[in-house]
């Protein structure tokens, strides 16, 4: 039986992997701001506060790091002092633990063009958007070799039954009929279905005790089942019962938006960021070989499958 | 006035031009004249399979074998020598030929032991071959040289200004030396001029130029003609790489050597220039040459002597009155045939010299000319080299250029093409007409004998281009025995009784009636378009005589189904060559026929391979059903790699009637033959498999999708989404190999766009494999056959859509 502090409980994919890890008999503890209302034992503690955070992993055999302020266009500050900050905390925390998994994202290697087929490359990214850059900076920290046998997971666009993130947006948007898609939605995209990123996170927590191999470098988790962005979109839609048609705008124009936005707006959740117009406008798919080979690890659900389960999840919100 | 002290390149200064500064070293050997000459050698120091020495041409240095020392220094030891006078070797008193092949005779004694590998560049190729006589050579690799200046080349032009302005252009000025530096990439000028700065250090560039023999007075003279001896008897291996785009060395030289050795390999860059050594990678090519020799292939049947070739049919039916060709503006019977042959074989050996062997390049359309030419050229002796003028002009040109031919028989209208093109440089031209400084082939000559040469089985009687529709188009090289043997294959396929005829929409398998026997009954169509082949033109054909076998491209047989309207054009076996060919073709060219359909494979390299019955059989992987092996021809399936779970693989065959070589492309070849059980295989770049004695053909090899889950043929994704859709459809991998994903398109007018989810849904479930993107769009079709679908364009196309933007 593992001992595993699990931090950002709170989120989708942070409480299902408490969830999941408390059901294989792990013993699990949680630490976020509010209670997770998962049942499990919980630190209520801020993961800027250094000294909570070293406090509650005592007893630990392992951290699963998931915290982070994933927003469109928080203030830097936050930024830093949450995805940097707080993951200096975990890992002088976790130095008495002994093993770590940080939870990453793609984003920290987006350097604006395509990837296509690409393996995980170096967390160089600096641009203006804090999210990328503080995760960047945070992957960076983590990847300096140490005492701290460490795994390095970077899930790309978690969705499924429950998500805010990227499903809740997609559908509000719709909506609000202000759904756009750069170039009709056609860059092939990965995507990773929730079972599969709490699969790989918990063979990635296996690892930090029992592969060196695994260690200590950035590995890409998706699905294998990459679509162009206008069937995920249209899918998604379709299993929320939202019927609207898709509009579109030229990529670069999309891009250009971004940037006028990203000048002008001030507000919290500005409609388009240079960012995310990329995102939506270029090719992300991966190469999973060696995330394969050193998970020891392969996804399951297809983006059909996904689908069908999201579609159910709404039909049961529908008749409460 | 010698330089005292000889210069030597600086570390920075090789390090600079690519070389490792170790290599660089100076050996004292005695001269010609027994006086000590300080020589500068670029040495790679011991390697474990042998030694290579690399003897340069006037006026570079070791610098232009630094491609064959940084690939091959490390297995070999490569030692390029500055020629005495040249490079950084010491500038000594003018030297002869003949002291020159001593000097490297000594150099090659006092350091190397055992066999050594000699390469040569330009007029270093005669020093080493004169030098080859008396060292123990184990293979000789040739560069744009000459071992003779060849009887019908004049002095080359370069050279001959060199000569005439010797001092001015090469001591007095750089001119000789910046020139030629300049006719390689510009990385190389640094290195090529360096060792050339001044006029002092320039004296034996001059002084070789001077000594080349023009003249059987010139006093190198004997030397040369030693040279060429020792080349014809030398007993080793020998590479000639070739630029072929060489003002000095040109083709006629290469032509000159292959005379003399024919059984030298080729490798012809046609946009390569004199300094080929470094223009191309050759270290490699050599590395792969030599590690080829002594040959792997086994001893094949010995040589069958004295039959007649090709001509055979021809000579026993030389009474016969009846038509061996029935076009549409002309015909031409047997009889007329042998005796037209014998016509213009006389006019090819009395007025345009054809000697055997000569290569006589044909640019006539489909007509009886066509036959008639063809037949004289192999009465002569010569080889016809047969270019599809469908082709395209430049691909002819790359095509007709790299033959090079001593003849071109045309038409009016081609050989006025062929002058502008530049398609022959130096040729003869002969036509069947009267032209001013065109040889006539009509005009007959009394009172001499017509040549009667036989054929022996192994020599080389033709060169046939392959369509260039799935790759670059190639030189196909066939012996008298193969047309021998393809005629016995092909009687097990059709119907070879009296009076019987074929008709066809393949311009090259025209030439096929006389070889079989048969009479070809050509249609009414532009064999440039085997899309104008419709109904009205096949019915037409077999009105006049009895078809019984029709070859027709996929192309002309929709063009015929589309256009019947239900009418009907009996032919008793209908034979579909080419892809794609669908069940409702199948069905369709049934239908308004009424005989047999056969989709045999086949291809240039060699044909016919399999029967082609029961195209419309299903087979466990899909692809399409070819039929059994012809009798005769072996099939053999090889997995693409060991460790691939997949049933089907690489398509080798062979076959008696097989090709005997690409020519002059040693690459090619090495790539396209294997050796299994003791004989030759030619890997056919097709994939498929093999099933209760079926072969299914799986489309080409470089169209295989390389996924994560292993390698899938585009094809059998293709088939039952084309079924269920009843549209055109082609899969594509998009992405790096071993991790791509598949695209599917499907047939649309108008830019690629992402399907409905409607089509996409009906696309993925009627096939098991994971399909990234259903896409919609029109499907780049080759301009030659106007039905294989272009994928690798496809694959391109599809992978920018959907990488964004």
């Amino acid at each position: 039986m593992t001992r595993v502090l699990v931090t950002g409980a709170t989120s989708l994919l942070g409480g299902a992997v408490a969830q999941a890890l408390a059901e294989r008999g792990d013993e699990v503890t949680c630490l976020q701001r509010h209670s997770s209302g998962l049942g499990l034992t919980e630190v209520l503690a801020d993961i800027r506060d250094a000294e909570a955070v070293r406090h509650a992993a005592q007893g630990h055999d392992a951290i699963v790091h998931l915290a982070a302020l994933v927003a469109p266009n928080p203030r830097w500050a936050d930024a830093v002092a949450i995805n940097v900050g707080g993951t200096r905390h975990v890992l002088d925390a976790a130095q008495d633990c002994g093993r770590l998994l940080h939870v990453s994202s793609p984003s920290v290697a987006f350097a604006d063009h395509a990837s296509i087929g690409a393996r995980a490359e170096a967390p160089t990214y600096a641009g203006r958007d804090a999210y990328a850059a503080t995760k960047a900076l945070a992957e960076q920290l983590v990847l300096v070799p140490s005492d701290v046998a460490t795994v390095v997971l970077r899930p790309h666009l978690v969705w499924g039954p429950g998500d805010t993130q990227l499903v809740g947006r997609i559908v509000d948007r719709a909506r609000q009929g202000r759904l756009v898609l750069p170039d009709h939605g056609r860059p092939v995209v990965a995507t990773t279905f929730l079972d599969d990123a709490v699969s790989a996170i918990i063979a990635g927590l296996d690892r930090t005790g029992d592969d060196p191999d695994a260690w200590g470098r950035p590995l890409v988790v998706t699905g294998n089942d990459p679509r162009p962005l206008v069937e995920l979109v249209g899918g998604i839609l379709a299993a929320a019962g939202v019927s609207t048609t898709l509009r579109s705008i030229p990529a670069p124009l999309a891009g250009l938006a971004g940037r006028l936005i990203g000048r002008l707006w001030t507000g919290e959740e500005p409609p388009l960021t240079y960012f995310a117009a990329r995102q939506l406008s270029v090719a992300h798919w991966y190469d999973l070989a060696e995330t394969r080979r050193l998970l020891r690890w392969s996804p399951e659900v297809t983006v059909d499958v996904g689908l069908d389960r999201l579609a159910d999840w709404y039909r049961s919100l529908a008749q409460d | 006035m010698a330089v005292a002290t000889p210069l030597s390149p600086t570390a920075n200064q090789l390090i600079s031009w690519g070389l490792d500064p170790a290599w660089s070293r100076r050996v004292i050997i005695d001269g010609a004249d027994g006086s000590p000459v300080d020589l500068h050698i670029l040495d790679t120091g011991p390697g474990p399979k042998g030694t290579i020495v690399c003897v340069h041409g006037n006026p570079t240095w070791a610098y232009a074998w630094r491609d064959l020392l940084r690939e091959l220094g490390d297995d070999w030891r490569v030692i390029a020598i500055d020629q005495v006078g040249m490079g950084y070797s010491e500038r000594g008193r003018p030297r002869r030929l003949g002291e020159r092949i001593t000097e490297l005779v000594t150099f090659c004694e006092t350091e190397i032991v055992g066999p050594i590998i000699l390469a040569a560049h330009d007029w270093g190729g005669p020093i080493a071959v004169g030098a080859a006589a008396s060292l123990n050579v184990s293979a000789l690799v040739l560069c744009n040289t000459a071992v003779a200046k060849p009887d019908d080349v004049a002095v080359p032009p370069l050279i001959a200004t060199a000569r005439r302005l010797v001092d001015l252009s090469c001591r007095r000025t750089p001119a000789f030396v910046a020139g030629t530096a300049r006719m390689t990439a510009r990385e190389h000028r640094v290195a090529l001029n360096a060792p050339y700065r001044s006029a002092e250090r320039r004296e034996a560039v001059r002084d070789f130029v001077a000594d080349i023999p023009v003249l059987p007075t010139d006093p190198s003279h004997d030397a040369l003609a030693g040279a060429a001896a020792t080349f014809a008897t030398l007993d080793c291996p020998i590479l000639l790489l070739w630029g072929g785009n060489d003002p000095v060395f040109h083709d006629r030289f290469l032509r000159d050597l292959r005379r003399r050795r024919p059984d030298a390999d080729v490798e012809r860059f046609a946009d390569a220039g004199h300094l080929v050594a470094l223009d191309k990678p050759i270290g490699s090519i050599v590395r792969a040459w030599l590690e080829a020799q002594p040959s792997n292939a086994p001893e094949l049947e010995a040589d069958n002597p004295g039959i007649g070739g090709a001509l055979s049919s021809i000579d026993q039916r030389r009474a016969d009155p009846t038509p061996v060709y029935i076009g549409p503006d002309a015909s031409l019977s047997w009889a007329e045939l042998a005796h037209r042959s014998e016509v213009a074989a006389l006019a090819l050996v009395a007025d345009g010299g054809l000697a055997p062997g000569n290569r006589v390049s044909i640019l006539i359309p489909p007509s009886p000319e066509l036959l008639i030419a063809t037949a004289a050229i192999w009465r002569a002796g010569g080889v016809p080299v047969v270019a599809d003028a469908s082709a395209g002009a430049m691909a002819l040109r790359r095509l007709v250029r790299a033959a090079a031919c001593s003849l071109v028989i045309g038409t009016p209208t081609t050989l006025a093409a062929s002058i502008a093109l530049r398609l022959a440089p130096g040729a003869r031209r002969a036509a069947f007409a009267g032209l001013p400084g065109v040889i006539d082939l009509r005009r007959s000559t009394p009172g001499i004998p017509v040549p009667a040469v036989m054929q022996s089985a192994s020599s080389l009687a033709a060169i046939v281009h392959t369509s260039g529709a799935t790759g670059p188009a190639k030189a196909v090289r066939y012996t008298h025995a193969a047309l021998v043997a393809q005629r016995g294959a092909m009687s097990t396929l059709i119907d070879l009784g009296e009076g019987r005829a074929f008709t066809t929409s393949f311009g090259p398998f025209m030439l096929l009636a006389p070889l079989l026997g048969l009479t070809c009954i050509r249609p009414d169509f532009p064999v440039d378009d085997a899309s104008r082949l419709g109904f009205d033109q096949l019915a037409a054909a077999l009105g006049q005589g009895r078809v019984t076998t029709a070859w027709l491209s996929p192309a002309s047989a929709r063009a015929i189904v589309d256009t019947a309207e239900g009418r009907h054009a009996p032919i008793d076996l209908v034979m579909l060559a080419g892809a794609p060919i669908t069940s409702d073709l199948v069905a369709g060219i049934r239908k308004v026929t009424g005989g047999v359909v056969a989709a045999p494979y086949g291809m240039t390299e060699c044909l016919p391979v399999t029967d082609g019955i029961d195209p419309e059989r299903v087979g466990t992987h899909g692809g399409t059903c070819v039929g059994h092996a012809v009798d005769g021809c072996s099939v053999l399936i090889e997995p693409r790699r060991p460790e691939d779970p997949t049933a089907w693989g690489d398509i080798l065959v062979s076959a008696e009637w097989m090709f005997e070589s690409y020519d002059q492309s040693y690459v090619a070849n090495a790539e396209a033959e294997v050796f299994r059980d003791g004989r030759r295989f030619h890997v056919t770049g097709d994939v498929g498999y093999l099933e209760a004695g079926y072969l299914f053909h799986l489309g080409r090899r470089r169209h295989v999708i390389e996924t994560e889950s292993g390698p899938v043929a585009s094809v059998a994704i293709e088939q039952p989404i084309a079924a269920a859709l009843t549209r055109s459809v082609a899969a594509v991998g998009v992405g790096p190999t071993g991790t791509q994903i598949v695209a599917v398109v499907i047939e649309g007018s108008g830019s690629l766009r992402i399907a409905d989810e409607a089509l996409a849904r009906k696309a993925r479930a009627s096939t098991a494999q994971r399909i990234a993107a259903v896409l919609v769009g029109e499907l780049p079709v080759d301009r030659r056959h106007r039905s294989k679908i272009d994928r690798s364009q496809l694959a391109d196309d599809a992978g920018a859509f959907l990488a964004g933007r």
